[in-house]
């Protein structure tokens, strides 16, 4: 239990101290000691708040590199059509008779981890048009996603499923599974 | 030169056009959860494209990396921050009971009613 403690700590140090250099991009003797300090006391009250298994999972080249890749390509083409379609109904006359919604969206297997479901939803939550309310569990165990739909074109929820998600699950399941 | 004006100037312009998208929505749209899904265009295609914009006229010119950096900082910080806003804004004005202007075609969080358990993680 102490080491598990302290690597957890380690892990949000190192996290902190990287965005400490980012932010203040110097490498000066004074800027570095001081970034240091406050890393290690934000780590020591954020630490148990961040890692909750394995505290080195992200430190993984592979996931690393899924991760930038899934936020650059696949997210911001996700972003774009979910724009070009919310800009049609904003700029159309008499707001085209969008229907509005809450659907309930059934969740796959692969991203079932805390991690992985929130962010998916809040992949979700960042395309304009869907916004999502709540990540329920039913009796049977199973995982669904409960999303405010601005134009509800499919009523059907696993199809529905397909048009909100896209590809977005299972590049997510990939990196956190 | 001229290239990098012409590449920040177009990427200036997209990320003001959908920031106009967003700020008409949030006036023509009659409810709260409309317009809270209208707004949504402006820290998403609004803000990457004008961060985007403003990296290359920063490249182009030969300023400061520390100028770079801060401006992507600036947009994942933009981006962490907007949904968790976005989501409890919208769920608590579904709980705190505002009708919806449009009627909605199908409401399953009303016919499930799911709960949160405090505490527990999946």
């Amino acid at each position: 239990m102490k080491d598990k403690k302290f690597s957890a700590w380690l892990s949000t140090f190192i996290f902190c101290f990287l965005f400490w250099l980012l932010l203040t991009w110097s490498v000066a003797l004074r800027e570095v000691l001081v970034g240091l300090a406050v890393s290690a006391v934000v780590a020591a009250f954020s630490a148990r708040f961040l890692i909750q298994k394995d505290a080195f999972y992200m430190y993984h080249p592979v996931r690393l590199i899924t991760l930038v890749f899934y936020l650059v390509v696949i997210f911001m083409w996700e972003v774009i059509k979910a724009n070009i379609s919310m800009a049609a109904i904003v700029l159309s006359p008499n707001l085209k008779n969008y229907k509005p919604g809450i659907i309930r969206v059934p969740a796959a297997d692969k991203p079932s981890s805390a991690y992985g479901m929130a962010l998916l939803s809040n992949c979700i939550t960042l395309t304009p048009g869907t916004i999502t309310m709540e990540v329920a569990e039913d009796k049977h165990g199973n995982n669904h996603y409960y999303i405010h739909w601005i134009d509800v074109t499919e009523t059907n929820r696993f199809k529905a499923g397909d048009i909100i998600k896209g590809t977005m699950e299972k590049w997510i399941g990939r990196i956190w599974a | 030169m001229i290239v990098v004006d012409i590449i920040s100037c177009v990427l200036l312009a997209v990320g003001l056009f959908f920031s106009f998208v967003g700020v008409l929505g949030l006036i023509r749209m009659p409810d709260v959860y409309g317009r809270l899904q209208a707004s949504t265009c402006i820290p998403t295609m609004g803000n990457i494209c004008l961060i985007i914009g403003g990296v290359v006229h920063a490249i182009g010119y030969g300023m400061d990396t520390a100028t770079v950096v801060k401006l992507l900082v600036i947009m994942l910080m933009i981006l962490c921050t907007n949904p968790i806003s976005n989501h409890s804004l919208l769920k608590g004005a579904y709980n705190g009971g505002i009708k919806p202007v449009r009627e909605m075609v199908m409401d399953d969080y009303k016919e499930d009613q799911p709960t949160y358990k405090e505490g527990e993680t999946k």
